[in-house]
Parts: structure tokens; C-alpha cells; sequence
């Protein structure tokens, strides 16, 4: 019954939107429905005994797992703290011209929207059922990419939307093969129920196992940005809104991983595994060093900044390679600090974007001078979110990073060295990009003729509550925090 | 009672008849006749979900008929025709990498292909055991890579749509041949679908459109002056 409460409270925020008339009270209604999402996952899991099994013709459609709270908490955090900073970004945009005051409700409509079909998502317990979810998420948040209706903005959507919508036709095959596989093992006729796969995967074949991931993988790899179907990607983290780039990378992103990672552990306890494993890492070696040689040259701060994000997922998916219970407890780990660390980066990002509006385009070098002087907090923020993205120690991506590197030396030694050398490089480019931007300051005495960009209130402070969360994260460790990703990798029986 | 060689026979003839509609979208440029001939391929997979409903009896079939008849064979092209009318482009005439017989020629190996890596892993199953359920299986998947090769071909927005809609189509039949899934399922997808071509078409006007007040818009965010340069 608890999911029919996180539909009301969209229903609600759905309706508010629809009748107000005001940026402010719309920008309300979205903040007050991530954060009621955020008050219920936290009451269900304190509260409730999990896994949940919720509603809808004997339950089989919809059930709440920890791994599915988990990342529905990840989101609601991101989602409150987005629609805090949206309220100052959105408005900025308006008073540019940049952003219409007619499509303002189309905006914040896909907003809600997208908040409540992602959370469906992740509470999906039939794997056809999650495949339209994910599905629905990538037409909405292409919408929120193409609101700003300047052509490259509509041409960052329909890729995005191309090459995410036809790879996913490939995953659905591969459901399609996964159901077929079902029906000849299981009594009752075949299904997509997970609960109900995992139960049974020891006897599913193992042939068509193989065939049905490997084409399940091609749809959940290009929505989460894995090589070669990250093309997508940059274009349309960097373009779209950074309030909407910091949702999708932070999110979105997670949708594909959460699916990739829901039918590996099915895959994972059948012989199926011992071939799709090397699959898996090889991939995820081929993003990293994709996404990082990528980095090296980049002179735009968002694009960087999304190719980052390709780099991360494609250590998450050699995490999962490595498929050892340890391995995948960082993995989770690092989805989590990722997407904290990630929205931190495009705050900050943001805020520079609006100072420097003129001079930047997706196109063209960042023209960036005077940062420290004109906009210290987000020059801070870029410095902090980028040595934490990197993976410097004290922060929570640390952790995750050497245990993953670990767990990989214990597979194989040449590899762990590789994938060093690859982060190495993509350290080296986000740090030398940082260098070399903030350190371009016009020589005293001469008039600058860049006006600052009051940052209002609404921007920065969500900024600043996710580096302090971030820093927190990454030097206490709880009990609570431990023993609740035990769970989650005991529930994918890792 | 139809004797079942002859639906057999009827569904043979029917997937022909979906892979010679594919052929034509693959080559043809004139944008009219794109989407007319996707509309009869819609209703020829209507027919295959009729005809198949004749020899399996699965009421879920007749629903599946029913639904793709409304969805994709008046309600989508109706709506692209509309939408082109709106950009007046007729032809789309540059390809991108392949030409159309060279598409042709690959389209034919991918089929060969299909039939080799479902012959292997569809082993055991009944919709190997039939003739004409493989038969579909191969012919379902092909039409799905055919509509990839004209998403990767085609340089307009609308025809990629197009692309998309026959890949589509193809994973429809190829889940109807090779198994069954629950309704609600299939509902879901073609809601989901009807959702995805309305919002592509719509942006599409904006890519493909040669509208005044879109050029308009454009001039105010300073962003076309760099193409008006060159040109």
C-alpha cells in the first residue's frame, strides 16, 4: 500500500503545478515532492519490514527491496536538492530569455514526472514492467534536455532519445529470450517476475541465458553511458540545463546500472557467468579508456564533467565483473558517492555557466576569468567535487575506488594496472583542466569588464549541504550504512 | 474450421510480404511514400497477429491485431503526415555511409546471420520445432536490424522515426512468433510508443523545420549566425 502514498504525493505535486501560475509555487511543489519521497523511503526503511510487497493483481508488478530503496533514497536526495537549485537557475533562465515562461510548466510537469516513474522504476519487480519505466524516464528527461528549444538542445534530445530508445529494443528481445527461458523450465507457464527468476535461476538454460543478457545489456549499457553507445552522453549532459544535467547524471544514469545489475544476478548463479564476466569487464575498460582520453583535451567544463561520468560507470561495470560480494558492495557504494559527488560538480558548474552565459557555449572553450574573485564558492566547489571525483582520499569515492582496484588485482594483476594508469590519466586531464582555467586572471590594476553574477541563496546552498554530505560520507563509516549494503548484496545473492 | 497448412501458408506469404515493405523503406527517398508503406506494414502485422490468432486461438492475439491496427497503421502515420506537411520536406534524399543497394545486399546478409544465431539458440524450444514460428522468429529480428540500418542511413529526423517504428514492428512479431507475453505488457509498450513518436515528431519540427518563426527564435539566442556565415 505504501507505493499507492508515492503516487498520491505525485498525483498532488502534478496538481499544484498544473494550477499555479507562479515560478515560485511550481518550483515549490517539486521540492516538497522529492522531499516527502525522501521522508517515506526513509519511514519504510526504518519502519517496515523489507522487502516490501506492495500492490497491483497478487503483487507480482511492484515490490520495494533494499537494493530498490536504496536507490530511490539516492534519488530523492538529488531530486530535493536539484529542485532547490532549480528555483534559482530556472529563474536566471527566464530573465535571459533562454528558457520561455510558457514551456515553464511543460518543465516542471516532466520534472514531477519524471521523479515518480523513476521511483517506479526502481520499485519494479516484473523486468517488463521496469523495461517501459526506463523507457518513460528517457522521453521525459529527454524533454527536460530539448525545454530550452535552442536547435542544439533538440539535436542533443533526439540523439539521446535515438540511441537509448533502439538500443532498448535490443533489451527487450533479450526480456523476450529471458521469458521464453522461463516457460520451458518453470511449471506454471513462463514469467519476468524477478523474485520468481531469482528463485529459479540455477535451472534456467544456460545458452539462452547468454544470449538474452548479452542483448538486455545492449539497452541498459547505452542508457547508463557505456562504450560504444556513450555517444550520447556528453552532448546531453552538456547541454541541457545544469539542474536537469545534474538529475541525469546523478539519476538517470543509475537506471541503467540498476538494470544491469538486477538481471546479472540472475546470470550471475548460473555457468552463464563465467562467459558474460569477461564481457562485462571488457566493456568497462573500453568506457574508461574511452572516457578518459576523452577528458585529456576537453576545454568545456560541462562536457568534462560527463565524460567523468562515462569513466564512473565503467568502473561500476568492472566492478561488477569482478562479481565477488566485496566488489559489489563497492560498487553500490560508489553508485551512491558518485551520484552525490557528480550533482555537487554540476552545481558548480552551473553557477559558472550563468556567470560566464555570454562567452559559453557547448561549442567553444570556457572562457573563464577572475573565478575566484567573481565566484568563489562554485571555483571551491569544482576544486573539492573534483579531487572527490577523482578519488582522493578522505572523500567517500577513495573507498570505493581501492576496493574495486582491489577486488580487480585479485582477478587479474596486468588489469588492475591498466585501469590505474586510465584513472591516472583522467585525474591528470580534470586536474590540469582546473589549472589552467582558474588560474587565468587579469593583471591588477587593469578593469575587468565582467559584472558577478549575484548566485542566489537557492543555489548554493543545496552546493553546499551535498559537499558537506559528501565529506561526511567520507569519514564516517555507520553500522546502519554497512549493514544496509550487506542486505542489499545478500538480496542479489552475490 | 481453416485447415492449418493453409494459414501456414498464409502467414509464410504475409512475412514476405513485411520484408519487401522493409526493402522499399530502406531505399526509397520519397518521404510520402515512407509513410504510407510503414502504415502497410503495420496492417500486414495485424493480418500475421489475425492469422496467427486463427491457428493458436490465443485471444490475446485478436487484442494484439485490434491495438496495432488503431495504434500504427492510422493513428502514428496519420500524425507524421500531418507533421510533414507542417516542415513541407517531400525527399530524403542523402544516406550516410550506405547506399541503398549496398543496404539492400547487407540487409540480406544480416538475415543469413539471424538465421544461423537463432538456429543455435532457439534450439528446443517449439518455435523451433514448427517451420513457419522460426520463420517468423528470423523474419521479426531481420526487420528490426533493417530498421536500424535506416536509422544509421538516413540523415532526416522523420525518417529515422520511421527507422524506429520498423524496428519496433520487427520486435512485435518476433515476440508474437516466438512466445507469449502477457497482456498488459504488450498494452504498456504500445502506449509507451505512441508517447516516443509524438514527442520525436514534435522536436523533429524543430531539426527539420524550415519555419520562420523557428529561424526567428533561433536569431534571438545568437546561435544560427555561425551556420549563416559559412553559407
Amino acid at each position: 500500500m505504501i507505493l499507492l502514498a508515492y503516487i498520491l504525493v505525485a498525483l498532488v505535486a502534478l496538481a499544484i503545478i498544473g494550477l499555479s501560475t507562479t515560478h515560485r509555487c511550481m518550483n515549490s511543489a517539486c521540492i516538497i515532492h522529492a522531499f516527502l519521497y525522501l521522508v517515506l523511503t526513509v519511514y519504510v526503511l526504518v519502519f517496515r519490514q523489507v522487502p516490501v510487497a506492495s500492490f497491483f493483481i497478487g503483487s507480482q508488478y511492484f515490490f520495494m527491496d533494499n537494493f530498490g530503496l536504496f536507490e530511490v533514497l539516492i534519488a530523492s536526495v538529488i531530486f530535493t536538492c536539484a529542485a532547490v537549485y532549480a528555483g534559482g537557475y530556472v529563474e536566471s533562465l527566464l530573465r535571459s530569455g533562454e528558457l520561455e515562461k510558457s514551456s515553464l510548466k511543460l518543465f516542471y510537469t516532466s520534472w514531477s514526472m519524471l521523479l515518480l516513474v523513476l521511483v517506479l522504476a526502481f520499485f519494479c519487480d516484473n523486468l517488463a514492467l521496469f523495461w517501459i519505466c526506463a523507457e518513460l524516464t528517457t522521453i521525459l528527461s529527454a524533454m527536460l534536455v530539448a525545454i530550452l528549444s535552442a536547435r542544439e538542445n533538440i539535436d542533443a534530445a533526439i540523439k539521446y532519445i535515438f540511441i537509448a530508445s533502439a538500443s532498448m529494443l535490443f533489451s527487450f528481445v533479450g526480456l523476450i529470450f529471458l521469458f521464453e527461458a522461463s516457460r520451458r523450465v518453470l511449471a506454471d507457464g513462463g514469467t519476468l517476475n524477478w523474485t520468481v527468476l531469482m528463485q529459479h535461476a540455477t535451472v534456467l538454460p544456460s545458452g539462452m541465458l547468454v544470449a538474452a543478457f548479452a542483448l538486455v545489456f545492449i539497452g541498459f549499457a547505452a542508457k547508463s553511458g557505456i562504450f560504444p553507445f556513450h555517444t550520447w552522453l556528453p552532448e546531453a549532459h552538456a547541454k541541457a540545463p545544469s539542474a536537469v544535467s545534474a538529475i541525469l547524471s546523478a539519476v538517470l544514469l543509475n537506471v541503467g546500472i540498476f538494470g544491469i545489475i538486477r538481471v546479472y544476478a540472475i546470470v550471475h548463479q548460473t555457468p552463464a557467468a563465467a562467459t558474460m564476466a569477461p564481457v562485462l569487464g571488457l566493456f568497462g575498460f573500453f568506457t574508461v579508456a574511452i572516457a578518459a582520453f576523452s577528458m585529456l583535451p576537453q576545454k568545456n567544463l560541462k562536457k568534462l564533467i560527463a565524460f567523468s561520468s562515462v569513466e564512473n560507470m565503467g568502473i561500476i561495470l568492472i566492478g561488477i565483473a569482478v562479481s565477488t560480494p566485496l566488489a559489489l558492495f563497492w560498487v553500490l557504494f560508489h553508485i551512491m558517492a558518485h551520484s552525490l559527488t557528480k550533482a555537487s560538480l554540476f552545481f558548480s558548474a552551473g553557477i559558472l555557466h550563468r556567470q560566464y552565459r555570454s562567452r559559453l557555449s557547448t561549442e567553444t572553450v570556457d572562457e573563464i576569468w577572475d573565478v575566484f574573485r567573481l565566484q568563489p564558492l562554485a571555483a571551491w566547489g569544482i576544486i573539492i567535487g573534483g579531487l572527490a571525483i577523482t578519488g582522493m582520499p578522505l572523500f567517500p569515492i577513495f573507498f570505493s575506488k581501492l576496493f574495486i582496484l582491489l577486488s580487480l588485482g585479485t582477478v587479474s594483476l596486468p588489469a588492475l594496472f591498466v585501469l590505474l594508469f586510465l584513472l591516472f590519466v583522467a585525474g591528470a586531464a580534470l586536474g590540469y583542466f582546473v589549472i589552467t582555467a582558474f588560474s587565468q586572471v587579469t593583471a591588477p590594476g587593469i578593469p575587468s569588464d565582467i559584472e558577478p553574477y549575484l548566485t542566489p541563496l537557492t543555489m548554493k546552498i543545496p552546493l553546499v549541504f551535498l559537499i558537506c554530505l559528501i565529506v561526511l560520507l567520507g569519514i564516517m563509516f555507520t553500522q546502519g550504512e554497512i549493514s544496509f549494503l550487506d542486505r542489499i548484496v545478500q538480496e542479489l545473492r552475490f | 474450421m481453416i485447415e492449418p497448412a493453409i494459414i501456414q501458408g498464409v502467414i509464410k506469404i504475409l512475412l514476405v510480404c513485411v520484408i519487401i515493405t522493409a526493402a522499399y523503406i530502406i531505399s526509397t527517398r520519397n518521404l510520402i511514400s515512407l509513410v504510407s508503406m510503414y502504415s502497410l506494414q503495420s496492417v500486414t502485422l495485424a493480418c500475421l497477429a489475425l492469422a496467427l490468432y486463427a491457428y493458436e486461438l490465443a485471444p490475446m492475439l485478436l487484442a494484439i491485431a485490434v491495438i496495432t491496427f488503431l495504434s500504427k497503421a492510422l493513428i502514428i502515420p496519420y500524425f507524421i503526415a500531418t507533421i510533414q506537411e507542417k516542415i513541407r520536406i517531400k525527399r530524403d534524399i542523402e544516406f550516410h555511409f550506405l547506399n541503398p543497394t549496398s543496404s539492400l545486399v547487407l540487409s540480406m546478409a544480416l538475415m543469413l546471420v539471424v538465421y544461423m544465431a537463432l538456429t543455435r539458440i532457439l534450439q528446443g524450444t517449439p518455435s523451433r520445432g514448427e517451420n513457419f514460428l522460426f520463420f517468423g522468429a528470423v523474419i521479426g529480428l531481420s526487420l528490426m536490424l533493417m530498421g536500424m540500418m535506416v536509422m544509421l542511413s538516413r540523415k532526416r529526423a522523420l525518417t529515422k522515426v520511421l527507422g524506429f517504428l520498423s524496428m519496433e514492428n520487427g520486435v512485435l512479431i518476433f515476440g508474437m512468433f516466438v512466445t507469449e507475453l502477457p497482456f498488459i505488457i504488450e498494452f504498456l509498450i504500445v502506449i509507451d510508443l505512441i508517447i516516443l513518436v509524438l514527442l520525436t515528431t514534435i522536436l523533429t519540427v524543430g531539426i527539420d523545420s524550415t519555419l520562420e518563426d523557428y529561424h526567428k527564435r533561433l536569431h534571438r539566442f545568437h546561435l544560427l549566425q555561425g551556420e549563416e556565415d559559412r553559407a
